[in-house]
């Protein structure tokens, strides 16, 4: 089990006084500490026009920023929109790919559609078309870095050949990844032979029946790009006080506010009914879940949110249905102090995460500390 | 945390239905057929269209809502719409700022028993094989003309009409008080076409929608369901956000 972090970058109004800059250093300093805590990967969102809920539309720079000031953490660039009014694909893996160099060979690559009306309407974006431009974009896109020269005539876009430059370090390229919120994307990941990006928490019971089936055709896919990425992430919300009435309290709003905002977008399917978005994405799940009866520490099921003790078990059961990474949502519009927002995260790296990570800072700390003893 | 509608509603009670009872029995609408066309508009003034109790959609939206039922308890009528896209708490929600009915009695029921905002006019709904148009007119004028252009068949499962919430003199328990009734019938879909939407004509002073600016042309969509409306089962304060106003019936 893999841990990470993973942001949207919700800012609260107004937005004066430079509260813009300050959430970004904020972050900015969260993943800096998780690099040194022994997380593997932070990923931030391509979001647009999304008030307060995200103001993360150029995360392409913002994981520049990230692998400048850090050494080991992954930085996953997910998700990418790959919709052509969002992104021209050449852009997007020529901006990959110069994420891949300057973090030296530590990029994560994810890709989406985008699920709601604010974004797809704002770009003037038809829902009928992102399914099908996405899967031409996951198509071309490790050609682009893989082959010295591209050329293509296709549905969404076409060009003559071209050396689509630079490349990426990562040989023969980053791994990729598919967001998934509707439901039978995991299965398009999984017949493509990339990662699940799950972004929607979900049960046990139906994690598990979803990883039994990703992984079944996985089995036999046709990759996209030139390697088999059979790996299941998935997002979760992450409070740690030594409290568990405390933990349980802060977690609650901290889950409870952010699917306030996400409630608040308007999503594809409310605004435009189409085949192509099933479901109204990251929203009723959200809902549900993290409004849910919960255990009888009163956080609804699977939430990492709590003591290190019930964090423990919660990722214990995540792991046992087949999960192979988790990240974490740290905060939403702030509602979480700063200083909260680190401490449990060394309270969670320190108590937690050796449980799952033999090779965590923690860990190994403490077995130099055992051997230490044992030469005294 | 989201916006929040900041209108007054005090000044809208003396035209707002008074309900004689929340108890209210499901009545079954067959075979229904329904024209709802959403459009964006622009975003200066719209917390002066929400109560304070409602939060407006990212973008800003309304829809214009045109059902045609050729049987009820209460005989055949056609009920016109036009609502403004909100949230109660992290519920989608429509606000109508006004309603027309071509039938009084039916009128009277949908007002008495959900609150519906019904006033009399002459409200049609045309299916042809090149759009579906709906006309409303009140007061010997046109006051709403929409259409649905070029009506292609979609899955009635991918449809999703949102409930609304009407202003009313609700009876509880300390007295009539003014209440937003939470109204979310269910489909049963037979038949589903989205088009483009074309909104020919607006009167938005009719509508009691002035502020209301369609900008931007979002979706169309015509539907043959049955619908069933339903029993009451919340009332909210219109002054207080959904976490704290909301009242549960019965």
């Amino acid at each position: 089990m893999k841990f990470g972090i993973f942001y949207e970058i919700s800012v609260p109004r107004p937005w004066e006084n430079g509260i813009e800059k300050t959430v970004y250093d904020r972050c900015l300093e969260q993943l800096r500490l998780a690099d040194e805590l022994g997380f593997d990967q932070v990923w931030a969102v391509e979001h647009h026009f999304l008030e307060e809920y995200s103001h993360c539309s150029a995360p392409e720079i913002f994981l520049t920023a990230c692998a400048m000031s850090t050494k080991k953490i992954r930085v996953g660039h997910g998700i990418a929109v790959c919709v052509p009014q969002f992104n021209h694909p050449v852009r997007l893996a020529e901006r990959a790919a110069v994420l891949d160099i300057v973090s030296n060979g530590r990029l994560e690559f994810g890709t989406g559609r985008s699920a709601t009306w604010t974004e797809l309407g704002g770009f003037q974006a038809s829902p009928d078309d992102t399914k099908k431009t996405w899967d031409e974009f996951t198509r071309v896109i490790p050609k682009m870095w893989t082959q010295e020269r591209f050329g293509y005539e296709g549905r969404a876009f076409s060009m003559p050949e071209r050396a689509v430059l630079p490349k990426p370090v990562q040989k023969p390229h980053p791994p990729m990844w598919v967001a998934v919120t509707s439901p039978g994307t995991e299965l398009d990941a999984a017949d493509r032979g990339m990662g699940s990006l799950g972004l929607t928490f979900g049960g046990f019971a139906e994690q598990e029946r979803k990883v039994n089936e990703y992984r079944r055709r996985i089995a036999v896919c046709e990759p996209v790009g030139a390697f088999v990425n059979n790996q299941v992430n998935t997002v979760n919300f992450l409070f740690c006080h030594e409290d568990l009435e405390e933990g349980v309290k802060t977690g609650r709003r901290l889950s409870g506010t952010f699917q306030y905002m996400a409630a608040q977008l308007l999503a594809a399917r409310e605004a435009y009914p189409a085949a192509s978005y099933p479901s109204l994405g990251l929203l009723p799940a959200l809902r549900q879940e993290a409004s849910g009866p919960g255990d009888p520490s009163g956080a609804p099921e699977g939430l990492a949110i709590g003591n290190p003790d019930r964090i423990a078990d919660q990722i214990r059961k995540w792991e046992s249905v087949g999960v192979d990474r988790i990240n974490f949502l740290l905060n939403c519009l702030e509602t979480v102090p700063q200083e909260q927002v680190l401490a449990s995260m060394r309270l969670f790296a320190s108590e937690v995460m050796p449980q799952f990570d033999p090779d965590c800072p923690a860990a190994q700390a403490r077995r130099g500390q055992g051997a230490a003893a044992g030469v005294r | 945390m989201p916006l929040s509608g900041v209108r007054d509603v005090a000044p809208l009670l003396a035209d707002a239905p008074e309900m004689a009872d929340l108890k209210t029995e499901p009545a079954e609408l067959r075979g229904a057929e329904i024209l709802h066309v959403m459009y964006e508009i622009a975003s200066g003034e719209m917390l002066d269209l929400l109560p304070k109790a409602l939060h407006p959609t990212i973008p800003p939206t309304m829809t214009f809502w045109v059902m045609h039922c050729p049987e009820s308890e209460v005989g055949p009528f056609t009920l016109a719409q036009v609502r403004i896209g909100s949230r109660a708490g992290v519920r989608p929600r429509g606000w109508p700022t006004a309603a027309y009915c071509d039938s009084a009695r039916a009128g009277e029921w949908l007002s008495k028993r959900w609150g519906f905002p019904c006033r009399e006019g002459q409200a049609k709904l045309r299916h042809l094989h090149d759009r579906v148009a709906a006309t409303v007119q009140a007061g010997g004028s046109e006051i709403l003309r929409v259409e649905l252009v070029d009506p292609q068949p979609i899955s009635g499962a991918d449809v999703q009409y949102t409930a609304s919430m009407h202003l009313a003199r609700v009876p509880l328990a300390d007295g009539v008080k003014p209440r937003l009734v939470q109204v979310d019938p269910e489909f049963t879909f037979h038949k589903a076409e989205r088009g483009r939407p074309q909104l020919h004509g607006f009167d938005r002073a009719a509508w009691s929608a002035e502020g209301v600016n369609p900008v931007y042309a979002v979706s169309a969509t015509y539907a043959v369901a049955d619908v069933t409306l339903p029993r009451i089962r919340y009332v909210m304060h219109p002054d207080l956000p959904a976490m704290q106003g909301t009242e549960t019936v019965g």
